[in-house]
């Protein structure tokens, strides 16, 4: 048990750690969220163990602005090509 | 060929173009998660727009995401059971050994020890299992649902894999030196 959390007996560090993720996914009720908060104004592991899943999300989630332009673009032409055909070419 | 439908009612294109092709950059997004060529990702989702085109007729308007979801993962399954039989080998079941070989591409003399270069190498020695649904929550932005939707997984076996697949990459910022160490 993390000296740091000895006093938050309603959340400890092991409860954190378990439900952490969650809580970033915005997966938590409430209830559970206001604990866990009150657990990470006090604890400064676990208040890095936030930042660091949060350092982790926000590297994935940047890669997602990664989609070639060019890739999304032919896509996007053939996705309307399909929707409203060329009109037939005069003879 | 454009369908003929009498006045006011919607046609098959315009439906298409009101469900379907505002979601092209999220199917780019999740066929970049199921496959790893970028010239693959491109063809599901030339495939995936294709057989929507086709069905959209039977499309009754609610949750399109999920409907293309669907679509693409039946079109993944065709494409590629055959040729990637692993991929549906469950990590959960079958755990996968340490291997060296992403090592072995690394010079280890080499490596930048930035944060995201870190989380890329640790992404890349995820089993495929665990990096799907890091690729379809945390990078394409899907739910759990409709992850799991598009793998054909419960959602708690996603949020699950999702939690272990973060916990490496954490473990790797911690083996690298870049994760807070301290412990009392």
């Amino acid at each position: 048990m993390n000296i740091f959390c000895l006093r938050h007996r309603a959340m400890g560090c092991a409860e954190v750690g378990r439900i952490l993720q969650n809580y970033l996914d915005g997966d938590l009720d409430d209830r559970r969220s206001a604990r866990l908060r009150a657990h990470l104004d006090d604890c400064r592991r676990c208040g890095m163990e936030v930042d660091t899943y949060t350092q982790i999300k926000t590297c994935l989630a940047r890669r997602s602005a990664d989609l070639p332009a060019d890739a999304v673009a032919r896509l996007r032409a053939f996705g309307q090509h399909l929707a409203v055909p060329a009109p037939p070419e005069a003879s | 060929m454009r369908e003929r439908t009498p006045p006011g009612v919607p046609t098959q294109s315009d439906a298409f173009e009101a469900y379907v092709l505002p979601e092209v950059d999220v199917l780019l997004r999740v066929a970049r998660g199921l496959v790893d060529r970028p010239a693959d990702a491109e063809d599901l989702v030339q495939d995936t727009l294709l057989r929507a085109y086709r069905a959209i007729g039977r499309f009754d308007g609610r949750h399109p995401r999920a409907w293309l979801l669907t679509i693409m993962r039946n079109a993944h399954i065709n494409a590629h059971r055959r040729r990637r039989p692993e991929l549906l080998r469950d990590p959960d079941l079958h755990p996968e050994q340490p291997t060296d070989a992403a090592d072995a591409e690394i010079p280890d003399r080499f490596i930048d020890l930035t944060f995201d270069t870190e989380v890329e190498r640790a992404l890349r020695e995820l089993p495929d299992t665990f990096r799907q649904v890091i690729d379809l929550v945390d990078i394409a932005g899907l739910t759990y649902a409709e992850a799991a939707h598009t793998l054909a997984i419960p959602a708690g076996t996603v949020m699950s894999r999702l939690h272990r697949a973060r916990r490496r990459i954490r473990d790797h910022l911690d083996q690298v030196g870049i994760a807070p160490r301290e412990r009392t």
